[in-house]
């Protein structure tokens, strides 16, 4: 009687997971192909007033949104704010484009573009006449990072940037006669005299992968490309080992300390003055500012290091752009409040007021927040140093599509690496091969 | 053996000791109380800790000795939260109330219920939907999150106070409790001279098996109560407007925004003092069931 | 119809009434069963069955940015599952934690339980609040807590945090164990506790009459008494502990050692956010059937010798 029972509801459980997975099947399995030359059929005004759902997790954007619905009576857009990206929202996106209720705009980070691509969440915004004219306002390599590249194909306005330069102790560094490093090998050597002081140059980031590949990115290479058929994995190409092996010997050095970023015991370091330098993006000015509060005016910005003496690259960090997703019904309109959003002075100057956002536009550079002395880095204009960073970033640079992935098998190798497990260049190896093994799970073609 | 061979107690044990009039070995006396104020300490220490550092400006919170008051700005910081846009802290402690009281009630009902019909029937299929109900617990939450998100879009149900509160009814565990108390405390001879007076089964349960229910059904109240308080995995996934988040859901988006926002890392702990308190008042208000409950539901 | 062992304590001693017939209350007990049933079936069993189902897709697509297609895939998901080293090792760390962290953690709630429930302790109010409030703690706040005290710079208790590294490789595990013991001994004592409540004084009267003390009344009355609590918060710990997820996760954002597939629950979240739903249902599938295995197991082991 047992088994018999039990043959019943395993058939009954059968029965309702099958009636359940055929009423919850996305509506989207409909959509073909990759996405179709532009015609702008796809991107016309409709008729009557519009309402759009933009989801978020930028702080005050709700406050941004104000003066756009003040202004737009015909299309009011509604913001609705969650965790950031990869702490759930990139997660909810996934399961909404999969049930086929997504927003119709969202906040997608540079590096998760590519994700959302393969996923077939995003409108390619290259059908509308307006996105396409808009190009020459961006700086260079942000239109790179949503275009991917390709001519005439856009798949979100490019919102902010992460151009990095070098955040430095100017009083330690002058006090001790020890000269601000403009290349890597200064940096070492900087590194060797200030650890004899009893201080780190600087922390490694184990879990910052994205930083990571920000000094990759500065030295020319990238970690992923895109052929057209295939994808190609560079993890391990000569210019991410060149900075890992230069990490892995600052490391074995003991040169920098290895507190895991964003804790407490990290803003400590850098508060009490026993880190001196972080290599980071425009938007570390806050971090640092409220993190080390006791080291206020001390600090000062200057380029990257760069490789060879007289050259001028930077990388980035971050940055964001405002994507529309699939099934939604009014791209004119969505591509219209976006472009709003990411290249108006007014748009830009509250989005840099409420939540330090660095503008991904050329003129953006300009708002006059941003030619300002400030205060903590002992009224420096920092933001003329990452102004010129940001025209000096690679524009090459390729994300692929398994981000997430990348992330968290990288920073497994970081962090046994510098607990004495492995080397930099070991976790970046295994990285690689963990990166098309996932690739390949998901039919994604992939050069081995 | 079993618990219902024999009548229910009307007391504590404690207080039977004290009707017997038999004295304990002081020195039992001593260690007893040793051991229970040593892991008191290690319980209550940590949290004296996020007492201690919701009481601190950011900059003292590294800068001063952890375990003890520098100036004391706890006021400044609990006016900061709850001014922080527009009050929203505010909101997200009654949201958390809403989707809480209401599903921790309703939830220990359905669970008494089921737990009864298994616990006090013998009927066929019984162990089978007990098997069921475990196995549902076996696989992890994370593997029915999409499932369940695509089930509530089905309806459009997604982003409302249904997608959280009508799953946070369901409690497996409520079940198994209830199946052993109901089991333990209800005698079947009091089931059965209530069917000679005449009353219906589903009205004995109401009336009389649920007061003698009433200890446990206080405990999965309890963990209802907490477990739905402190869930933020299903309105992570379900809730798209800050305005319908629950404290812990809110919490947790904070804390994601430190980036963007440094100060926040301050309101989070303010945050999560204020966010106990609330559990901690309804621990006080059920604790005086566990020593009544089972009294009043004696059969003598 | 075999009785399930985690009530078998209690059914043992049902009245001949119980046995097995057809029930004469079908109305009464529908009414009871279904409204659990209808939500339960809803919220769990279904997503269960889609899960299993996603778990038999894989996803066929052409071009690097070409459109993704579900189709059946057999179980081409359980061979990359059965193939991947990490997350069976991560099963091999799980057990290695619960072999030590439950007892440990279901023993101190014991002792706490039945010191509650003795004369030897005033104060119990006091205490029972005490020991319940860690597991009031939101987790996102218990990290930012953990974080701080496990510092080897700014933990209040520095002296021993900077010769032990509780974060480091060797030790984060039970770093990890000292949290999940310091949140869930006062939830299960406070379960075994009310099983203690619903024990009638009687049975135990005589014996404290007899001279015996609470040492003997706690060991030969009071434990077998409420063993079937005492089993079931040990299946639910079981359960827990293969499923350790928000922990870890924590532990992730301060601690080099705690990786992206440091349990199998997180080798789940991480998959499941690449995304690759049915690799992260097939993962979820083998989990549940291990979990099954190991506490069908310990209810089976225990049941035969509670036999003899």
């Amino acid at each position: 009687m047992k088994t018999k029972n039990r043959a019943i509801s395993v058939a009954l459980l059968t029965v309702i997971a099958l009636a359940g997975c055929s009423s919850t099947e996305p509506t989207s399995t409909d959509a073909s192909g990759p996405a179709n030359p532009a015609t702008s059929k796809e991107c016309q005004p409709a008729t009557g007033n519009v309402e759009l759902t933009f989801t978020t997790w930028v702080p005050g954007m709700d406050t941004v949104v104000a003066l756009w619905n003040e202004q737009n009576p015909d299309i009011q857009v509604t913001v609705q704010t969650g965790p950031n990206g990869n702490g759930g929202t990139y997660q909810n996106f996934f399961n909404q484009l999969k049930a086929g209720n997504a927003p119709d705009l969202g906040q997608i980070e540079y590096d998760a573009l590519p994700n959302f691509r393969v996923q077939d969440g995003l409108v390619n915004l290259g059908v509308c006449a307006d996105v396409l004219a808009a190009q020459d306002e961006f700086v260079g390599w942000t239109w790179n990072q949503v275009s991917f590249g390709e001519e005439g194909n856009v798949y979100g306005i490019p919102q902010d940037a992460g151009p990095m330069a070098m955040f430095y102790r100017k009083d330690l560094f002058e006090q001790n006669n020890i000269p601000v490093p403009t290349t890597w090998a200064e940096y070492q050597d900087a590194a060797v005299k200030i650890k004899e002081l009893g201080g780190y140059i600087t922390n490694f980031s184990q879990s910052d992968i994205n930083q990571f590949a920000g000094f990759v990115w500065q030295a020319g290479g990238s970690w992923f490309q895109n052929d057209g058929t295939s994808w190609s994995v560079g993890l391990t190409s000569p210019e991410s080992i060149k900075v890992a092996d230069y990490w892995q010997g600052l490391i074995d050095d003991g040169l920098v300390s290895a507190n895991p970023p964003w804790t407490d015991e990290w803003n400590n370091a850098y508060n009490t003055g026993s880190d001196w330098t972080w290599i980071s993006a425009v938007w570390g000015a806050n971090s640092i500012s409220a993190g080390a509060p006791a080291t206020a005016g001390n600090w000062a910005v200057a380029p990257m290091p760069q490789w060879n003496a007289g050259d001028n690259a930077a990388g980035n960090w971050g940055g964001s752009s405002t994507a529309v997703f699939k099934g939604t019904e009014n791209v004119y309109e969505a591509a219209k409040f976006a472009l709003w959003l990411n290249t108006s002075d007014e748009a830009l100057t509250a989005l840099n007021k409420a939540a330090n956002l660095y503008p991904a536009t050329v003129a953006g550079a300009n708002l006059p927040a941003l030619k300002e002395g400030v205060e903590f880095y002992g009224g420096q204009a920092i933001y003329d140093v990452f102004a010129q960073a940001s025209t000096q970033v690679n524009p090459d640079f390729t994300w692929g599509p398994t981000m997430t992935q990348v992330y968290a098998d990288a920073s497994d190798g970081f962090k046994a690496a510098v607990s004495g497990g492995g080397t930099l260049a070991d976790a970046l190896t295994a990285t690689q091969d963990s990166t098309i093994t996932t690739l390949k799970s998901q039919a994604i073609p992939v050069k081995e | 053996m079993s618990a219902t061979d024999t009548p229910v107690r009307t007391q504590g044990s404690a207080d039977a000791e004290r009707r017997l009039g038999v004295k304990e070995n002081p020195v039992s006396r001593v260690g007893a109380m040793i051991v229970m104020g040593v892991f008191t300490v290690y319980f209550l220490m940590p949290i004296w800790w996020l007492l201690v550092s919701a009481t601190k400006d950011r900059a003292q919170f590294t800068s001063t000795a952890p375990l003890w008051f520098a100036d004391f700005s706890l006021w400044t910081n609990i006016s900061n939260l709850l001014n922080y846009g527009d009050g929203i802290f505010v909101k997200w402690m009654v949201n958390s109330a809403l989707y809480t009281v209401g599903g921790a009630f309703f939830g220990t009902i359905l669970a008494a219920m089921c737990g009864y019909a298994l616990g006090k029937y013998p009927f066929r299929g019984r162990e089978t939907i007990f098997n069921v109900v475990l196995g549902g617990v076996l696989v992890p939450a994370t593997a029915l999150a999409l499932p369940l998100f695509l089930l509530f879009s089905t309806v459009s149900l997604t982003n409302t106070f249904w997608s959280v509160f009508l799953p946070s009814l369901v409690s497996p565990f409520g079940v198994y409790l209830a199946r052993i108390y109901a089991a333990a405390s209800v005698p079947d001879e009091l089931l059965e001279a209530a069917r000679l007076d005449g009353s219906g089964e589903v009205r004995t349960f109401f009336t009389v098996s649920v007061r003698l229910m009433l200890p446990a059904l206080v405990t999965v109240f309890l963990f209802q109560f907490v477990a739905i308080w402190n869930n933020f995995f299903l309105p992570l996934i379900m809730l798209r407007d800050e305005s319908t988040f629950p404290v812990t859901l809110g919490l947790y988006t904070w804390t994601t925004q430190v980036n963007q926002i440094p100060e926040l890392s301050g309101l989070v702990l303010v945050g999560a003092l204020l966010s106990i308190i609330p559990l901690i008042v309804i621990f006080l208000l059920l604790q005086r069931f566990w020593r009544n409950g089972l009294g009043a539901g004696s059969v003598k | 119809m075999t009785t399930n062992p985690l009530t078998q304590e209690v059914s043992s001693g049902r009245p001949p009434a119980s046995r097995r017939r057809s029930s004469p209350h079908k109305r009464a007990i529908a009414v009871f069963v279904l409204p659990f049933g209808v939500l339960f079936s809803l919220f769990y069993a279904i997503p269960v069955g889609y899960a299993v189902w996603q778990s038999l897709l894989k996803v066929e697509r052409e071009g690097t940015f070409g459109v993704a297609r579900e189709v059946f895939g057999g179980f081409s998901q359980y061979e990359q599952v059965f193939s991947n080293a990490p997350f069976w090792n991560s099963v091999g760390r799980v057990l290695t934690f619960g072999a030590v962290q439950v007892p440990v953690m279901l023993g101190l709630a014991l002792i706490f339980a039945l010191l509650l429930d003795s004369p030897l302790v005033k104060g119990k109010k006091f205490f029972r609040l005490a020991f319940f409030v860690p597991y009031a703690v939101p987790g996102v706040v218990a990290a930012i807590m953990w974080g701080f005290l496990y510092s080897p710079n700014l933990s209040p208790f520095k002296a021993v945090t900077e010769n032990v590294a509780f974060l480091s490789a060797d030790l984060v595990l039970w770093a990890i164990a000292n949290v999940v013991t310091w949140v869930y001994v006062g939830y299960n004592m406070l379960i075994i506790y009310s099983s203690l409540l619903a024990i009638p004084t009687e049975i135990y009267e005589a014996a404290r009459l007899d001279g015996a003390g609470q040492l003997r009344i706690a060991w030969s009355v009071k434990i077998p008494l409420v063993m079937p609590a005492i089993l079931l918060t040990t299946v639910f710990s079981i359960i827990g502990t293969l499923q350790l997820l928000a922990e870890p996760q924590v532990f992730r954002s301060f601690s080099s050692a705690v990786t992206s597939s440091y349990t199998p629950n997180l080798t789940i979240y991480s998959t499941s956010s690449i995304p690759n739903f049915s690799l992260a249902a097939a993962f979820s599938v083998v989990l549940a059937v291990a979990t099954f295995i190991l506490s069908f197991t310990f209810l089976k082991v225990t049941q035969r010798k509670g036999n003899k």
